[in-house]
């Protein structure tokens, strides 16, 4: 079902920009490549000025929304796009809009809007945890410029930046401070899921001078909260789209494969599978929709916190229940390398781990719907 | 017999240029004066007399407001409201706790939509005056050798001039006991192939030959029947589209209504069912003395429950929009059926679960809550009541796997198509 039929223009555009230059094959032969990202793609998408899409025009960039944003990674989560489009293109632009710095948005937006330079944003812990509480990466006051010490860990398309955002346990709260990547050390991880680049970032003593400074404290706390809702949102799309690829997959393959002289399809064991698959895309949807309609409200308020966290909890995990049904519906075939369905199971893996696992997110729906735990203590 | 003197209806949508937060507003108000003050206490102790009084009470007071028919078109006594105050509608009723019209659900939900799709002019005025008037309708489908396999059904009806003359048996025929009414799948043609020899009929419950048992349901309760068919006479008037189309008829309707159905079941579900759990665990204790919901495993669990109850209401209003907009696959309803019945079950199981033990003591179940009555094991019980029947969860998911994703259909017996 369409969702956005206003946005069939770009839908279309994408497809037949896709089909040839992300193909399976095209895909393989990136993730086999040193680089493990697709330069000659991301020229492409850049072109297509799809990589300026939430930056305003008047910074070079397309001035468009988070709908639009959702129908470009859908297709580039069909295809499991190597791609750090997820950092560059939505997360960064979303950091330096919301921050405080204008001037600084104006110098670093431009580039980024064109694909000339790629940014990744460092807001985790060792482990990549979304509370702060668990951050090691700090900054230090020292008579007006910062300092940043620590590492944070799988950080999303960190190999890949030329610059990055930061965001540190401050003196007194939180800072947001753009670096250059060549400041830091970061080391790529080798990931289980290779269609995405995830990097370890240590810092130290690295002195971000005020001009580089994006926000602070209650600014610095909102610059976080847009960040980690828009990060969730992002990360439920390519999940639900890497599930409905493995639904399409799966449901083509089951019309052809024959066993026992038909379709394997045809059987309630696989053909109840498929139709699991089908109710799970479908909720999924409507959990991606009620969290867009929330991330647009003209003024954010925190309400729309819930239907974004349900929207990543609920599509995350519906997703790596499609995709392991999808590998087993498809047997043998579906656990050899050649075959993609692997590459959408680890890819689901991953989105369902990135950016807080479901059960944070199930318990910042909690203390939204529910009574403080507080209530009840005496 | 319900009173059948016709009667105007207030039309709802009188003032198509109020807004649907104005209809809102005014739902809302009507809402507070009109439904019954502490109707659940009241209701808890009633015998099934005064479960049926009720419901009539409650469908004249819905009807006096423009609230019984809110989908009819307006020349039929209905209110034409557009989807977005049909789900407003929805949603106010809900808030406020309405009794729900469970003992006109056939006549509302099934039998009104196959006549409004399929019925010629005179039944179009005839019935569905009939059921603005009150009147029970019951559904005579499944028979004990036709239940997943519907089209297998046997009961025959022989046209006899301009009468068909029904023999055989249905089963499950809720509220078979106080209907007036039955809309009945029979065999009229026994050489043709299985789907193509049925057709729908429209029976009076009242003639003669028809005999009726309660059956008691796994809750206790009796709305469930058996009907046994001994030369009972239908008028050849009463059929519902043409002779051997009733497969057609029914498969029709029962797939586009059950959408908006469940768009109320889902308010419901929402306020009734999480809501009333949220409200009623903040009184509860686990095990060791800690309350209930200062636990985080169970924190998590209905945070889980609160946000897919959110989708099923999501997913209710995009798939009838699809549907009503001509761009779904067909396959939409049972998708929401799937979803909604096991969310139901899930959620009375977890419930009952949580409750612990004080959920074993028994509680009645309250006709007019509808699949919320407050009894969290009843409840759990109950919502069999909709993984089971219309077309099993696992028929509606061959139907989901054959409609939405275009997989081959099963083998079928010899001579069957």
């Amino acid at each position: 079902m369409n969702d956005h039929p206003e946005l069939d223009d770009l839908r279309e555009m994408l497809r037949g920009a896709l089909d040839d230059r992300a193909s399976s094959e095209r895909v393989r032969a990136v993730l086999d490549s040193p680089e493990g990202f697709d330069g000659a793609l991301w020229r492409t998408v850049a072109d297509l000025d799809l990589t300026g899409l939430l930056v305003p025009e008047e910074f070079g960039g397309v001035g468009a929304g988070l709908a639009e944003i959702s129908v470009v990674l859908h297709e580039l989560g069909r295809r499991v796009v190597p791609l750090p489009f997820i950092s560059s293109a939505v997360l960064a632009p979303t950091a330096l809009l919301a921050g405080d710095n204008t001037a600084l948005a104006a110098a670093m937006l431009p580039a980024l809007a064109a694909g000339r330079r790629r940014c990744a944003v460092v807001a985790g812990g060792p482990e990549g945890q979304p509370d702060p509480a668990t951050w090691a990466v700090t900054a230090i006051d020292r008579r007006g410029h910062y300092v940043l010490d620590g590492m944070a860990g799988f950080v999303l398309d960190a190999p890949d930046a030329d610059d990055l955002i930061v965001v540190a346990r401050g003196p007194d709260g939180l800072v947001v401070a753009a670096v250059e990547a060549r400041d830091a050390d970061v080391d790529a991880i080798a990931t289980t899921d290779r269609t995405r680049r995830l990097g370890t970032v240590t810092f130290t003593g690295v002195t971000v001078s005020p001009d580089r400074m994006l926000a602070r404290d209650d600014r610095a706390i909102a610059v976080l909260s847009r960040l980690q809702s828009v990060a969730a949102f992002a990360v439920a799309c390519d999940a639900a789209a890497v599930a409905e690829r493995a639904m399409d997959e799966t449901a083509a393959y089951a019309r052809v494969r024959h066993q026992f002289g038909r379709a394997i399809g045809s059987f309630q064991a696989i053909k109840h599978k498929c139709a699991n698959m089908a109710v799970s895309i479908e909720t999924s949807r409507a959990a991606l929709s009620l969290a867009l309609d929330a991330l647009q409200l003209d003024e954010p308020s925190g309400a729309e916190a819930p239907a974004v966290a349900t929207a990543k909890a609920y599509v995350c995990d519906a997703a790596v229940t499609v995709c392991t049904d999808a590998v087993q519906a498809h047997g043998g075939i579906g656990f050899t390398w050649e075959h993609d369905a692997h590459l959408w199971l680890k890819r689901a893996l991953l989105d369902r781990a990135l950016f807080g696992s479901p059960s944070w997110h199930r318990r910042q729906v909690a203390d939204a719907v529910l009574p403080a735990p507080s209530a009840y203590l005496s | 017999m319900p009173d059948m003197q016709t009667r105007a209806d207030p039309v709802a949508d009188s003032d198509a240029d109020e807004s649907v937060e104005q209809f809102r507003t005014r739902v809302r108000e009507w809402c507070t004066h009109h439904v019954p003050a502490g109707w659940r206490a009241t209701q808890a102790d009633a015998d099934e007399d005064a479960e049926i009084a009720f419901q009539r009470q409650w469908r004249d007071t819905l009807r006096s407001g423009g609230f019984l028919a809110p989908d009819w078109p307006t020349n039929l006594g209905g209110s034409a409201l557009p989807l977005a105050k049909q789900a407003v509608l929805a949603e106010e009723m809900a808030r406020a706790d309405a009794p729900r019209l469970s003992a006109y659900q056939v006549a509302i939900f099934n039998a009104a939509p196959a006549i409004l799709h399929f019925g010629t002019e005179e039944q179009k005025s005839r019935f569905l005056t009939g059921i603005r008037d009150g009147e029970v309708w019951c559904q005579g489908f499944s028979e004990p050798g036709a239940g997943s396999d519907l089209a297998a059904l046997s009961t025959r009806a022989d046209r006899r001039g301009d009468v068909y003359v029904l023999n055989g048996q249905k089963i499950w025929t809720s509220w078979a006991k106080h209907a007036d009414w039955c809309i009945i799948l029979v065999r009229t043609d026994r050489d043709a192939p299985k789907r193509r020899g049925i057709s729908y009929l429209l029976m009076d419950m009242h003639s003669p030959g028809i005999t009726v048992r309660p059956i008691k349901q796994a809750t206790g309760a009796g709305d469930f029947c058996e009907m046994f068919l001994n030369d009972v006479e239908v008028p050849v008037a009463n059929r519902l589209g043409p002779e051997n189309g009733g497969w057609q008829v029914a498969a029709t309707t029962l797939a586009s209504e059950r959408g908006v159905a469940i768009m109320e079941l889902a308010e419901r579900l929402h306020r009734m069912g999480l809501r009333h759990l949220i409200d009623s665990a903040a009184g509860w204790t686990l095990d060791d003395g800690t309350p209930a919901l200062s636990d985080p495993v169970v924190r998590e669990r209905l945070a889980g429950f609160h946000g897919e109850v959110q989708i099923l209401r999501a997913m209710c209003r995009r798939l009838i929009d699809a549907m009503t907009g001509g761009r779904g696959t067909g396959a939409e309803a049972s998708m929401i059926k799937v979803y909604y019945s096991e969310l139901l079950q899930r959620l009375m199981d977890f419930a009952t679960e949580l409750r612990g033990l004080p959920a074993q003591a028994q509680y009645p179940l309250i006709l007019s809550a509808g699949w919320e009555s407050g009894s969290w094991l009843g409840d759990f019980l109950n919502s069999f009541g909709w993984t089971i029947p219309g077309g099993s969860n696992e028929i509606q998911r061959n139907i989901i796997g054959e409609q939405h994703l275009g997989l081959p259909r099963e083998p079928r017996a010899p001579g069957e198509t």
